[in-house]
């Protein structure tokens, strides 16, 4: 339209400039000076018009010139972006057709797997009276076999080194294999889960969590020497969730040989608690006694939050020991265990037992332990060494039955290197009518978890 | 006399083993029945928050009782560190395979008596980011 207009004033002003020139003299000398003038004016001021018409006109040009190059590049730009999405889209969908929607580590895991774990020891330990020593280097590996998703066959060995008698007729050093537990365990479902095998019997909770790296203080509490650590037989075991908040009730119910006779008598000193595992020395397959020993645990684990629990549990053995199978050997072990924050841990336990002897009547070996650590990094004193140490104390007790009863008192430490290395050293306080076991010790442990 | 006492040993032992079985197994099916133990469907690491959904429109009362229903079930890691650090150090995930993991948590879930709902929500964890 803008274009349409100049060309019409245009094509006017020319038509009125042609107009003036050919028009005759006679007409020309008929117009007065003042309408010449005017009508000169009128001209003058319709070519400045065409002229500022014109201006803008070459401008809008320039204008739509620039437009049209930038719409070009635009349309230019959106081609480009479309074929960077459908690349981008196709992609995807070949992604997504080699890969899962969920994302798995490593693939899905083997329906058949072995694997070892365990731990490694290494102490020295001097008794006063007597030299100090390397005395135990220690390899007890785990083999865990898994067979498909409910059965696992483990196996747990002590491999130690111990020197000669010097002057025996065997001089040097021997190595110990032994079998700490064997036992296949078929998952029954999330309840229930069968075990079968040389079992740790779970007579409190110290024999089950007991490796080397696990233990606060490199020797057993002295009432643990009353009860039966294993036992060749069949359990069932399991836990029960109680809500969303990692309270649980555990339970383990067990049939197993039981203690035995030295000599098959019901004599108070032939008592062998760990004995009887079906075979004597020579392979030959033994029933000690008739009567198997039934028992069991049952534990309730109250979780406050990550760090601070609550742990109970009741547990009990009882069966006949003597070959006759007319004398009753019997326990009982409560066992409690708490930890407030990630540096403070409490636990300990009570045990009593009963045995029913010839010779003596019914003798009652017990006793109790408690023990507690502390890690400094509670302090956030911001020192390295510091914190890696946790300081360590227990005191245990337990009378034999037959007369000995002791008293111990043990203070130590445990220094992280890492996670799994650990450097334990601990000073023995103990006290006993019985002099030989009255003398004090000290002992270091390094100890490595894997 | 002898026949007595020896069946009077019996009896106790028999007993005993019957009061322990009897009271495990019950308290176990007490718990199983009252306890809300379906297993997850779908595993996070992160807290997940549980609640029944009710296409039904809700009054404020409902409302009210449906949010105290509502229940923080806890993550893989939160169980891990709640378990595990009561006997041992805490393991790095990376130490051990997916497959080697899944064969260490049964051992630990018969060992430790871990429920097994829990026992998977761990693995699930640890094979998160486990070693290649």
């Amino acid at each position: 339209m803008k274009s349409m207009n100049t060309r019409s004033l245009i094509f006017g002003a020319t038509a009125s400039i042609a107009l003036g020139l050919v028009l005759p003299p006679r007409a020309a000398g008929a117009i007065s000076d003042s309408d010449f003038n005017s009508l000169s004016n009128l001209v003058q001021q319709l070519n400045e018009r065409v002229q500022a018409l014109e201006q803008t006109h070459a401008r809008d040009q320039q204008v739509h010139a620039r437009d049209q190059q930038q719409i070009r590049q635009m349309q230019q730009q959106l081609g480009q972006t479309q074929v960077a999405v459908t690349n981008a889209i196709q992609q995807a969908q070949a992604a997504a057709q080699v890969q899962p929607t969920v994302p798995v580590p490593s693939g899905p895991s083997a329906s058949h797997n072995f694997t070892m774990v365990g731990d490694a020891e290494v102490q020295y330990g001097k008794v006063d009276g007597s030299h100090g020593s390397f005395g135990l280097a220690d390899f007890a590996p785990i083999f865990l076999y898994r067979a498909g998703d409910d059965i696992l066959f483990e196996a747990g060995f002590d491999t130690t080194l111990s020197d000669n008698r010097p002057g025996s007729t065997d001089p040097g050093a021997s190595t110990s294999f032994d079998l700490s537990f064997g036992q296949l365990d078929y998952l029954l479902n999330d309840y229930v889960t069968l075990v079968g095998g040389y079992m740790l019997l779970p007579l409190g909770t110290y024999t089950e969590r007991s490796a080397g790296w696990l233990n606060k203080i490199p020797d057993d509490p002295l009432p643990r020497g009353v009860l039966p650590s294993n036992g060749a037989g069949v359990q069932l075991r399991g836990s029960v969730p109680m809500g969303q908040t990692g309270q649980m009730v555990t339970y383990s119910v067990y049939g197993v040989n039981g203690p035995s006779s030295a000599d098959g008598t019901a004599n108070a000193d032939q008592l062998d608690l760990d004995s009887n595992v079906g075979f004597d020395s020579n392979g030959n397959r033994l029933n000690l006694h008739g009567s198997p020993s039934g028992g069991g645990r049952i534990g309730w684990f109250y979780p406050f939050k990550p760090h601070y629990d609550l742990e109970l549990g009741v547990s009990g053995q009882s069966g006949t020991w003597d070959d006759a199978d007319q004398h009753l050997w019997s326990a009982a072990v409560i066992d409690a265990a708490v930890h407030i924050s990630p540096y403070v841990e409490l636990k300990g336990e009570y045990i009593n037992s009963w045995a029913e002897t010839a010779d003596s009547g019914t003798i009652h070996p017990r006793g109790w332990w408690v023990q507690g650590g502390y890690k400094l990094a509670g302090l956030n004193l911001d020192l390295p060494v510091i914190n890696n140490v946790e300081l360590v104390g227990r005191y245990d007790t337990v009378n034999d039955g037959l007369g000995t009863k002791t008293d111990r008192y043990t203070v130590g430490y445990v220094y992280y290197f890492t996670d799994t290395l650990l450097f334990e050293g601990d000073y023995e306080f103990p006290s006993s009518n019985d002099p030989d076991q009255a003398h004090n010790q000290y002992v270091f442990q390094l100890s490595y978890g894997f | 006399m002898k026949r007595l006492g020896s069946f009077k040993w019996r009896l106790r032992t028999g007993a005993l083993v019957a009061l322990v079985t009897a009271a495990a197994l019950g308290a176990s099916l007490t718990l199983v029945i009252g306890a809300n133990t379906k297993p997850e469907k779908k595993a996070g690491n992160k807290q997940q928050t549980v609640a029944k959904a009710d296409p039904k429109p809700v009054s404020h009362k409902t409302a009210r009782k449906a949010k105290k229903k509502v229940v923080k079930r806890l993550s893989g890691a939160t169980l891990y560190a709640i378990n595990c650090n009561r006997c041992h150090p805490e393991r790095y995930p990376t130490e051990w395979t997916a497959s080697q993991w899944k064969t260490i948590m049964m051992h630990m879930r018969v060992r430790a008596n871990l429920p097994a709902v829990q026992a998977r929500a761990i693995l699930r964890y640890l094979q998160a980011d486990a070693g290649q």
